[in-house]
């Protein structure tokens, strides 16, 4: 698997995929949609696709594909390899979103939140896959939350096609199976060759499962705080563990749209500002107030 | 680096005229910060004398809630940026022959320039052209070569309006928005609306010559220009910009146990948030203002 | 008067160091939409620089997980941009405050100004770096002309003219 789009900048998102099979654009497909890397608190999340003719569903499963959370990685590198060999009845493609993304979107002015996010991602690669002329007939999601409104939406988004969302999807049909083997083996790869935007000394590729409870991967969040940047833009800026870690250990940053705390806590951070109550309630004229302009009467 | 020793100083970022780089390669000293009472608050107000080119600056500091700098290899809180622009010295002269004024009599300027408080004030005589310039705002008699001054409101007035008109053009020409209306589109942008009237531009520029003159003088000033007395001479509220929507839109069944309901709420609960918490912190030494060294020492001088 | 004892006299001066203005070396400078509440060195090449992007409109960086979009904003013709830092009492005196200005102390020293500007009491600023651009930064939006900072730095366009002296009648 070739991510080296991926290297080249792992700031944002980017979208790898299979040759399209001739047969794919002939024959009714089957379709699965699987995600890996949506709990970890480190790198990307990789929502992958996988498609196959119904005709040939059989074949699919005669390499035994499985959930890939069963699987080991040395099974699951085989499986993509043998999947990539039928190329000609078999395609994917993926969409890898980094964690800068996830952070940027969730924290956003306007929240972003994950599911929407895992949501539209499916629904874009699904389209994908329509708009190379695969003759989607019906598709297979695996989902983490309940499945009716996303069935629901996905369903009003593509009239003309079976959708089923289900939980466990990845267990129970094989193209979904085949989709998570697809997005697990994307992910492990992007996490061990991930490149670091930033410029690191010394830096410490322990980091464990990468979920937030695993204390391998808390104490390598906790080794790499900085202070004024927090982390490198490996870590989900927006999950509950590097936001903790980050109000006990990183400086404290205030954006306009900040929570304010209470009345009495905002004015304490006001009069360090200014220092202490202005005796004279002269404003300035409005050239200077819309201008952000004072008088120096202190520095 | 830039941030040696002087890591956790406050470092000041600043716009000096650029001439200001080429006089100084002659100067020894001579470029200092004093505080002298502002004409029209009467607070003590920072300004930057040049005795090499015998010149006045006043210093403005463009201040706006959430910023900060990275300066180098190195973050200053606050995000200020001061200007150093040349001012004209009779603003801050006035205030001192007004005083004087009410003795009724003609004096020696160094009797009028004289202040308690801002003693540094005697620096203001060390500017060139003063009998020149006094000439705008005083009557004068010369006895014994000795020149006396005494106030005159009428010159004054005169003067004030010279510098209106002077103001009026440059609104004109930096195309800066005067309408009286609130208007929601950009203020900066430029696409000046052509029907800003006359008056609007006099009324302006008095309200900017206002904040170098005290109140009762702009109040006459305003007569004599003929404005609109009432309401109208407040400062407009300035501009504000619409606020996005601060409501979240969370996620209900993510996983990742972010969730920011329990987050708030446990902000809530605890004492500090936690900028408060990393502002108590904060290392203040390294945040004393400029004004903390004028103050404290002579703090200690007035005592003695 | 008996309050005058209480009262504080502004006496201090704060002698800028004029050769620190011609030394200064250039610094590169972010203007950031967030309150960091500290003061201090911070990794700024290593963590902000690198993940800098050139985006269609305008530049693009995170920080702390939130996406910033920027633009180059030139420091307005006639004007420097200077970085300055307070001396701490007693630095500066007898060792250099920056690099090659140590024999222009010297004849400071030598040559004693006819009235004496600087007094034991007054404190004393030197310029740390300069700067004729900065990067200023929007939180998701890029600031534009509409920025507050970009209308200040109108201001010395327009003081000149509030404070050109008028010319004798």
């Amino acid at each position: 698997m070739d991510l080296g789009e991926l290297d080249r900048d792992s700031t944002s998102r980017c979208r790898l995929n299979s040759p399209v099979p001739a047969v794919c654009r002939k024959e009714p497909c089957v379709l699965g949609v699987d995600e890996a890397g949506r709990g970890p608190v480190l790198g990307p999340m990789v929502y992958a696709i996988c498609y196959c003719p119904l005709s040939r569903l059989a074949h699919l499963e005669a390499l035994k594909v499985a959930d890939s959370k069963t699987l080991s990685e040395s099974e699951r590198d085989r499986l993509f390899v043998k999947m990539e060999e039928d190329g000609d009845f078999v395609g994917w493609a993926l969409d890898v979103l980094s964690p800068n993304l996830i952070s940027t979107s969730m924290l956003g002015r306007v929240k972003y939140n994950l599911n929407s996010l895992s949501h539209d991602t499916a629904t874009g690669l699904v389209q994908y896959a329509l708009d190379q002329g695969v003759k989607v007939a019906q598709v297979f999601v695996d989902t983490v939350g309940p499945p009716e409104t996303y069935q629901e939406r996905l369903q009003g988004r593509f009239p003309g096609i079976e959708v089923t969302v289900k939980a466990k999807a990845d267990a129970l049909y094989p193209v979904v199976s085949a989709a998570s083997i697809c997005a697990k083996v994307a992910r492990d790869q992007a996490v061990k060759n991930w490149h670091f935007v930033e410029k690191l000394q010394d830096l410490d590729a322990d980091y464990g499962s990468g979920y937030p409870n695993d204390p391998k991967t808390k104490a390598w969040l906790r080794k790499h705080v900085e202070p004024v940047f927090g982390f490198p833009q490996f870590v989900r800026f927006s999950w509950r563990t590097a936001q903790s870690i980050l109000e006990k250990e990183a400086e404290g940053v205030l954006w306009e749209d900040s929570p304010t705390g209470d009345q009495e806590g905002s004015g304490r951070i006001m009069s360090y500002f200014s220092k202490g109550p202005r005796t004279h309630p002269h404003l300035p004229h409005r050239y200077f107030q819309e201008r952000g302009l004072e008088s120096a009467t202190t520095f | 680096m830039d941030c040696g020793n002087g890591a956790r100083a406050r470092q000041h970022v600043f716009l000096l005229p650029e001439y200001l780089k080429d006089a100084s390669k002659k100067m020894k000293s001579g470029l200092m910060f004093v505080k002298l009472v502002n004409p029209c608050s009467g607070e003590g107000t920072i300004y930057l004398f040049n005795m090499c080119l015998q010149q006045l600056f006043e210093i403005k500091i463009f201040k706006e809630k959430h910023h900060s700098w990275f300066i180098n290899q190195s973050v200053q809180s606050g995000g200020l940026l001061h200007f150093a622009t040349p001012m004209d010295p009779l603003f801050l002269l006035l205030h001192y022959l007004r005083k004087a004024d009410k003795e009724g009599k003609f004096q020696p300027l160094e009797q009028v320039v004289v202040d308690d408080m801002f003693p540094n004030c005697i620096l203001l005589l060390k500017l060139p052209d003063l009998e020149k310039l006094l000439r705008h705002v005083t009557e004068e008699k010369e006895i014994d070569k000795k020149k006396y001054y005494k106030y005159s409101k009428e010159k004054t007035i005169k003067w004030l309006e010279i510098k209106v008109h002077q103001t009026v053009s440059a609104l004109k020409t930096n195309n800066v928005n005067v309408s009286a209306r609130v208007q929601a589109t950009a203020f900066f942008s430029g696409d000046q609306v052509s029907s800003d009237k006359e008056e609007d531009y006099i009324r302006y520029a008095h309200g900017l010559i206002s904040d170098y003159i005290p109140k009762e003088l702009s109040d006459d000033l305003s007569k004599y220009l003929k404005l609109p007395e009432p309401s109208a001479s407040l400062p407009n509220p300035p501009s504000k910009k619409v606020k996005l929507s601060d409501e979240p839109v969370e996620a209900k069944e993510d996983y990742t146990k972010f969730n920011r309901k329990d987050w708030k709420t446990e902000k809530k609960n605890s004492k500090m948030t936690a900028a408060q918490k990393a502002l108590a912190k904060v290392d203040k030494s390294g945040m004393r203002s400029i004004d903390s060294f004028f103050a404290t020492k002579n703090k200690k001088i007035g005592k003695i | 008067m008996e309050s005058s004892d209480e009262a504080a006299v502004e006496k201090c001066r704060v002698h800028l160091r004029p050769g620190t203005l011609c030394d200064a070396a250039r610094a590169t400078l972010h203007l950031l939409p967030c309150e960091v509440l500290v003061n201090g060195p911070a990794p700024v090449e290593r963590f902000f620089t690198p993940a800098i992007r050139q985006g269609t409109d305008g530049l693009e960086v995170s920080f702390r997980g939130r996406r910033l979009r920027g633009e180059e904003v030139v420091v307005p013709p006639g004007l420097e941009g200077y970085v300055m830092v307070m001396e701490e009492k007693g630095e500066g005196v007898g060792k250099d405050f920056s690099e090659g200005s140590s024999n222009l102390r010297e004849e400071q020293e030598l040559a004693a100004p006819p009235e004496a500007l600087e007094r034991d009491f007054d404190r004393f600023m030197g310029a740390t770096a300069s700067f004729s651009r900065f990067t200023l930064w929007g939180l998701e939006t890029i600031p534009g002309p509409d920025a507050k900072v970009r209308g200040a730095l109108t201001w010395p366009g327009l003081a000149a003219a509030i404070h050109a002296q008028v010319p004798e009648d």
